[in-house]
């Protein structure tokens, strides 16, 4: 306990350092850009500039990342409340009532209630962060090979909740991934597998040559082929962002509400921030004392949508920082930062000099939020007339990036080939409705699985009764009936929420509007 | 069911198809894995034909071209063109030549007004010198007629 004390300490001590300070201005500044431009989403901001990472500390790296996140979902509420255009899918419950507000002149304060909603659900989400991470890493230390055999199986399970549509085009998509991630050498034998005779594909497909391909140069694939749209300009706007004491009475009891639902969305695999902003904004609308108000520019209900969102975040990270399943899509980009700086994300991170990063990262991840709060409120003018730059010149400028950053991890041209691919695998995959999330899923989580199985079996002679020798095998093997099983009752949910939202839903934001892309 | 889901399927099969192929020419200890992945990979995409026809049989076959609604492959392929030529020009000319002339003729090839072709144009290529070349210590391409 007292050492876990002196770790959050310590790592509060480490993030004040200027060049933590500079990541986390830089990060969520971006990551507000990011947000707000329609056609970008979170996972590909983070992506794209996953990169720019590699030559950081892995604390300065993560903090970075972990901003860009932050920023990014905050940043969708932007063009959503001042054009009717989400920025990302987290947003789309608030353009609902953020842009009612928008036309009655109260932009600034939808603005402002977002901002401060958004501190707050963020800020709050690190509470469990702090709580449930080391807990859960303490849980993983007990595990073996057949435990990370059904670890692994676990996070697959997590792909059929990614599905789009199909649910069986979703596991076709994550058996893709699977056979994919098998390129390159294998862990036991030694024998070169599938490398078309590319030296470079020793080590199997750079993780992070796929993310890039998969999300950013997709998405400018994407773009180039609708014809380039002129944004509505942005409203201009004159009242106060701050909210008074009334106001701030009225919406804390929303928020508080929409922090526990987006925190809970957060932990639980496949779902993510755009379930989690309508099951806010539906909890605000049941508990409001003036649900008249709903549909016609009510501050309650931004509060709500942008507390979940946020509160999002912080609950995401658990499973990928403790176990090394990530849920969801960012955090699927964000444990490839942890990859490219040597770390193996899981209970390891929660030991030794490793767990000064993690907490120097958790002590991040909350200066941040007052990074948000401070540079959504000051910039929030600034960044309105950026939510109308062009696709057309978003196009070549994201197709840069993406060579840019590919070629960068080993200073290879073979990964910007490779980048390439990925990228128009990632855009054919979206034209027919399989999914990318769920390929990058089993990309990270096939060597694991194959690890832990061969291991196994080569330690039992052979004998598959070793993959259910523990009780914690039999834990993990519920878990994975409830992974399949949890999807269904979130699309359940979210039909419903959005049905109960009005189902007036505006277009074009930053990915479909399903959960693998937040 | 949509027409174009019987390409997904094809290009599937055939994925799974050169799999083998090339999972065959491993040593037999090898083996077990990726043949447990492409069979899985094989089932999946069978089950997934099974729906399509049940699908087919209950209420008939869409082309599938409502997905590409609004795709305009006068724009798309020559942008798709412009970036696999922006990767060859830069193995041979370097990163800096090619990506100024690939961001030149993409903007100008979208119409992009030209202030803001200038503009854009100096600003990713300051913002990349700026990150990778002085930040990161990057060396980019330079290309092999500068080598």
């Amino acid at each position: 306990m007292l050492e876990t004390l002196a770790l959050m300490g310590q790592g509060f001590i480490n993030a004040l350092v200027p060049v933590n300070i500079l990541a986390m201005a830089a990060g969520t500044t971006i990551g507000i850009v990011i947000g707000c431009l329609p056609g970008l989403s979170a996972a590909m901001g983070v992506a794209l500039l996953l990169p720019m990472t590699f030559t950081m500390e892995a604390s300065t790296g993560l903090i970075m990342l972990g901003a860009i996140y932050c920023g990014a979902i905050f940043g969708g509420s932007i063009s959503a409340i001042l054009i009717h255009t989400p920025g990302t899918p987290a947003s789309a419950a608030t353009a609902i009532e953020g842009y009612q507000m928008t036309l009655q002149g109260k932009a600034g304060k939808a603005l402002g209630t977002a901002c401060i909603s958004s501190f707050f659900g963020g800020l709050l989400s690190c509470i469990s962060l702090y709580f449930f991470a080391p807990l859960l890493a303490q849980l993983a230390m007990k595990f073996g090979s057949p435990e990370y055999f059904w670890l692994s199986i676990f996070g697959l399970t997590i792909i059929a909740g990614v599905s789009s549509k199909s649910m069986v085009k979703g596991l076709i998509s994550g058996a893709l991934g699977l056979l994919l991630s098998t390129i390159g050498m294998d862990p036991m034998e030694g024998v070169k597998r599938f490398m078309f005779g590319q030296s470079s594909l020793y080590e199997g497909i750079n993780t992070t040559c796929a993310l890039i391909g998969l999300f950013s140069m997709s998405q400018a694939l994407i773009l180039a082929e609708q014809k380039i749209k002129q944004r509505a300009r942005a409203a201009k706007f004159n009242d106060k962002m701050m909210l008074t004491k009334k106001e701030m009475k009225q919406i804390a009891p929303t928020v508080g509400r929409s922090w526990i639902i987006g925190n809970l969305i957060g932990i639980l695999p496949g779902a993510g921030a755009s379930i989690a902003c309508f099951l806010g904004y539906n909890t605000a609308r049941q508990f409001s004392k003036e649900k008249e108000k709903f549909g016609h520019g009510s501050i309650e209900g931004v509060a709500g949508s942008e507390a979940a969102n946020n509160a999002v975040t912080g609950g995401s990270l658990i499973p990928m920082l403790t176990l090394g399943i990530p849920g969801e899509s960012v955090t699927a980009v964000l444990m490839g930062g942890l990859i490219i700086q040597g770390l193996t994300p899981g209970p390891d991170l929660f030991v030794g000099e490793t767990a000064k990063m993690t907490y120097t990262f958790f002590a991040g991840f909350v200066l941040i939020q007052f990074f948000m709060l401070g540079i959504g409120l000051l910039g929030c003018r600034g960044f309105a007339q950026i939510s109308r730059l062009s696709d057309a010149i978003l196009i070549p400028a994201v197709s840069v990036l993406c060579v840019v950053g590919s070629y960068a991890i080993h200073k290879n041209f073979v990964d910007v080939v490779i980048m390439m691919i990925f990228g128009v695998l990632g855009y054919l995959c979206r034209k027919f409705d399989l999914n990318t999330a769920a390929i990058v899923l089993a990309l990270i989580l096939g060597p694991i699985g194959e690890k832990g199985l061969r291991r196994s079996l080569a330690l039992s002679g052979g004998n598959p009764a070793i993959l259910f020798s523990t009780p914690v095998c039999w834990v993990l093997i519920a878990l994975c009936v409830f992974g399949i099983l949890s999807p269904i009752m979130m699309n359940r949910m979210e039909k419903k929420a959005v049905e109960q939202a009005g189902g007036d839903i505006p277009g074009e934001t930053g990915d479909d509007p399903v959960r693998t892309a937040d | 069911m949509k027409k174009t889901d019987i390409g997904v399927v094809a290009f599937i099969y055939a994925v799974c198809a050169l799999f083998l192929v090339m999972t065959l020419r491993l040593p037999a200890a090898a083996q077990t894995y990726p043949l447990f992945i492409i069979v899985l990979l094989a089932a999946l995409t069978t089950l997934y034909v099974a729906q399509m026809v049940r699908a087919a049989k209950k209420s008939g076959v869409t082309t599938g071209l409502e997905d590409f609604q609004g795709f305009l492959p006068k724009q798309f392929f020559p942008i798709l063109g412009m970036v696999v030529l922006y990767l060859v020009v830069m193995y041979f000319a370097g990163f800096y030549i090619a990506t100024l002339v690939f961001m030149a003729a993409c903007l100008l090839f979208l119409k992009v007004p030209k202030w803001q072709i200038l503009l854009s144009t100096a600003v990713i290529l300051a913002l990349v010198y700026c990150a990778f070349t002085l930040f990161l210590k990057v060396k980019l391409p330079v290309g092999l007629l500068f080598k």
